[in-house]
């Protein structure tokens, strides 16, 4: 017989025992797993952040799409006319489409997703916000916008623009709310809810856990091929990730890891890291209204002192940017004027200043936030500063507290680095972040406040023949360069870990679609459980 | 008489940690309603979240409209998730109490007994071992017992789930409680139980290690203390057995000073989930609350403090009853004094 102790050590034995093991739970055999950060917004009148944007272009179909050549191409629209005088873009949608909810997509629905949108005022709201005066609906198949001005990129922004199921959201509206009489304009609803009629749908949302989708049966493109489901797990906590890619419970990580953390996930084996370069720009914003930023002697020096080759070298696969557009945005110019370190010029230029001599009473604050890859910018800045005389203190910042800061001109510091990426595959949205309506944002703060660029980039942005608008985008590029707001650091490229060994994903091969997040469409990629299989035999 | 005085207390106490919480609140940095809207928003939409938020108006104006809405159970809207407060709570609450009761056990069932061994074996080996462990839970931060549990147990072992509260391909329990362990139990959902009990053990074992290190040094210490003591070396002289001696004379009296920092302990298990939360994406309470104080999301961030004051204030008046119940001679003393 045993005694008492021997017994409680045998229950002890038996509990852990049947904790470790009772499994033999099923999965999807083929699954997409993607970590994202919290929280993701689903609604896209809402999202603007990449991993809502994430969850959305799966959610949701956009009236067109481009290719990998940033051509626009039929989505849900299957052809489209401009007007000669290129203010009325009318689209005809594709009978038979379906909502997740079985109903049938129509204009009305198109109608009202563009009504929402400009009205909540929220997300990408802004590209369209004064642009589009009305929708109409034609047919039920037929929908035209007219435009208040000719604005030449329409095109090029409308797949950043998702249709909402109409009568799902009409009938889970709020009353009271802030939308008047359409209450809260189903903000609550579709936060959680899906009102899509995208390649997938939503199969649990456990907020701040994960959100699972379903490939959608009903998708009127032939999806066949493409993984069964889509789980965007809320964590980036690199021992998880490290974890769940060794276990392959995890297919590819968002684009915000350190090269510590890609490094140490690039060893395990069949994950290999993908690099691309898209629309992503870091900057060091000057405020041009601070002094001694104010005079372009003392912005020019401190391009002419910044060691870009050393700033390249932090993130891998990076490039020197060459003006305020990454090259491989429609609309760049590759033959403008690119600083490089000369300590000679620099010190040149700063004994053209009215400051020159007296830089000690005017001390300059650069301040950085977000992650450390902008603390590494700001150090080194301030030691290329230090080399020509100019004393920059860094400080950090949290993020929102920088943003708040940059509401004005006088909070907003003299230097902060910062990353922006093109909206939409377009200069334009580049070239806007130096117009006065944008000043006081976060991705803005350089004050030009200059009424003559204004008028150069809205002029630009109303004209329709690309060729034609490209070519004042070079003129502006030139102009902004003359200025010298912004340093223009580097383009960035998309570092992602992903199961090279089991997922055939289209953008490692190059095939990157330039519209925002389009590189995260899930239908785009093949799995291959039997080779999962092998991997976790070994 | 003395329960219904202390939860009178507890209105005066919550209601002076909402108006500290709301001040301080409108202090962190950031324009919420910019937060809200979107970088891009143009500042006619942010100045109409102003409004309707009525973060353009006075902070006592903005008090009483919370305030107002509070009493009618309702603590605003999150601007993040753009649902009410109350009803996030009630998603996220359960997770981290669930957490929070798994911590709590782990740090009673292994914490005293093991402070009681050292005691009993004081100044061998076993006490030393004992100490030293104690040490070790009190000088490490619970994420690193996280991130070294998740490495040894999932990474390399692999017998332990890394994440979340239930493995893919099973379906949560109906909600009864909101904890998952309890609602299978429930339900007789044997291999759901398990399964959320496989979730639980490494993050409430890293949350509960250093409550479990302290209560273990608090019970050593107190009952060492008692040892020498001269009713104790009465009962010795009288042959007692040595273990009746422990558990009837030395453990009542050594308990109570455990016991009063087992109630803090709760409260703060709870608030200090965040990391742990993070680490095994757990979607709890705390990191709702981290959330909220990252974007600026007033509302939630009042909310997530109330509740956790009436948890902390809820968990000191058990700990003074069960106080009152271990050592009559405070219960004496209230009633002398009265």
């Amino acid at each position: 017989m045993l005694n008492g102790r021997a017994k409680i050590l045998l229950i002890i034995l038996c509990m852990v025992g049947i904790l470790i093991g009772i499994s033999g739970i099923s999965v999807a055999s083929s699954i997409v797993r993607y970590n994202s950060d919290w929280p993701v917004l689903i609604d896209p009148a809402v999202a603007i952040w990449c991993q809502g944007q994430t969850a959305v272009v799966n959610l949701y179909d956009a009236l067109v799409i481009t290719d990998t050549e940033s051509n626009i191409i039929s989505h849900v629209a299957k052809s489209w006319d401009v007007s000669s005088d290129g203010l009325t873009f009318t689209f005809y949608l594709r009978p038979g489409i379906k909502f997740h909810d079985g109903s049938e997509l129509t204009a009305e629905d198109v109608k009202f997703s563009m009504d929402r949108l400009l009205t909540m005022g929220q997300g990408f709201a802004f590209i369209w916000s004064g642009k589009i005066q009305e929708t109409e609906v034609v047919d039920k198949y037929t929908v035209v916008f007219h435009m208040k001005n000719t604005f030449g990129p329409l095109l090029s922004t409308l797949p950043s623009f998702f249709i909402v199921n109409k009568d799902l959201v009409m009938a889970n509206i709020k009353k009271p709310g802030i939308y008047g009489d359409m209450g809260d304009y189903g903000e609550e609803y579709v936060s959680s809810y899906d009102v899509g009629s995208g390649a997938y749908m939503i199969k649990e949302y456990k907020r701040a856990e994960h959100l699972l989708m379903e490939k959608n049966p009903n998708y009127f493109l032939d999806i066949s091929s493409a993984p069964d489901e889509f789980k965007m797990i809320g964590s980036s906590e690199p021992a998880l990730l490290k974890t769940l890619m060794a276990r392959r419970e995890l297919e590819m990580t968002n684009r915000w890891l350190t090269s510590e953390t890609l490094e140490s996930l690039a060893k395990i084996e069949g994950v290999e890291i993908a690099r691309w370069l898209f629309s992503n720009m870091d900057y060091i914003c000057m405020n041009t209204k601070k002094p001694p930023l104010d005079d372009v002697h003392v912005r020019k020096a401190l391009a002419w002192a910044f060691d870009y080759d050393m700033a390249v070298k932090l993130t891998a696969g990076s490039v020197q940017a060459r003006g305020p557009v990454p090259l491989t945005v429609p609309g760049s110019d590759p033959n403008c004027f690119q600083y490089h370190r000369d300590l000679e010029r620099a010190k040149m230029e700063l004994k053209q200043s009215k400051y020159y001599g007296h830089f000690d009473e005017y001390p300059i604050e650069c301040v950085w936030a977000v992650n450390i890859f902008k603390q590494k910018q700001s150090m080194l800045l301030m030691a290329n500063a230090a080399e020509i005389g100019l004393t920059v203190n860094v400080k950090e910042s949290a993020w929102t507290f920088l943003a708040s800061l940059c509401a004005s001109i006088e909070t907003t510091p003299h230097l902060y680095p910062v990353t922006s990426s093109a909206y939409y595959p377009d200069a334009l949205p580049l070239l806007q972040r130096y117009h006065s309506i944008r000043s006081g944002t976060i991705d803005s703060g350089e004050w030009l406040l200059d009424p003559v660029l204004d008028k150069m980039i809205e002029d630009a942005a109303c004209i329709v023949n690309e060729n034609e608008r490209y070519a004042e985008y070079t003129k502006i590029t030139r102009y902004i360069i003359d200025l010298c707001p912004t340093i223009f650091l580097a383009e960035t490229p998309d570092s992602r870990a992903y199961q090279a060994a089991y997922i055939d994903w289209p953008v490692t091969k190059g095939e990157v679609i330039p519209s925002y997040k389009y590189d995260n469409c899930i239908r785009f990629i093949k799995v291959y459980p039997e080779k999962r299989e092998e991997l976790l035999k070994k | 008489m003395f329960i219904i005085k202390r939860l009178g207390y507890l209105v005066f106490v919550l209601w002076g940690l909402s108006i500290l919480i709301f001040v301080i609140s409108r202090a962190i940095p950031g324009d919420p309603a910019r937060m809200a809207v979107g970088p891009k928003a143009s500042e006619e939409v942010v100045q109409r979240l102003r409004i309707a938020m009525h973060y353009d108006k006075a902070i006592y104006v903005q008090y009483y409209y919370w305030f107002e809405d509070m009493l009618h159970g309702d603590l605003g809207l999150s601007i993040v998730t753009k649902h009410p407060v109350l009803e996030d709570i009630r998603q996220v609450f359960p997770a981290t109490f669930e957490l929070a009761i798994f911590a709590f056990i782990f740090l009673i069932l292994v914490g005293i007994p093991m402070g009681i061994i050292s005691a009993r074996y004081n100044n061998t080996w076993v006490d030393n071992l004992g100490r030293l462990l104690s040490y070790l839970g009190v000088v490490t931060p619970p994420y690193v017992f996280a991130i070294m549990g998740m490495l040894i147990f999932c990474y390399i072992l692999k017998v332990l789930p890394a994440m979340g509260r239930l493995s893919p391909g099973l379906i949560y329990p109906p909600k009864i409680t909101g904890l998952i362990t309890i609602d299978a139990l429930i339900q007789g959902n044997f291999i759901v139980f398990v399964d959320a009990l496989k979730h639980l053990i490494l993050p409430a074992v890293s949350l509960g290690l250093l409550g479990m290190a302290t209560d273990a040094r608090i019970t050593r210490s107190s009952i060492y203390d008692n040892m020498g003591k001269d009713y104790i070396v009465a009962v010795q002289s009288y042959g007692i057995p040595e273990r009746v001696i422990m558990f009837r004379d030395l453990l009542k009296p050594s308990i109570i000073a455990v016991v009063s920092m087992i109630g803090l302990e709760f409260g703060s298990i709870l608030s200090h989930a965040f990391l742990v939360e993070l680490i095994f994406n757990w979607p709890g309470f705390a990191r709702y609350g981290m959330t909220a104080v990252m974007y600026t999301d007033l509302n939630a961030i009042s909310g997530v403090v109330l509740i956790l004051g009436a948890v902390f204030a809820i968990s000191n008046i058990i700990v003074d009853l069960i106080v009152d119940f271990l050592d009559p001679r405070i219960h004496l003393i209230k009633e002398r004094s009265e």
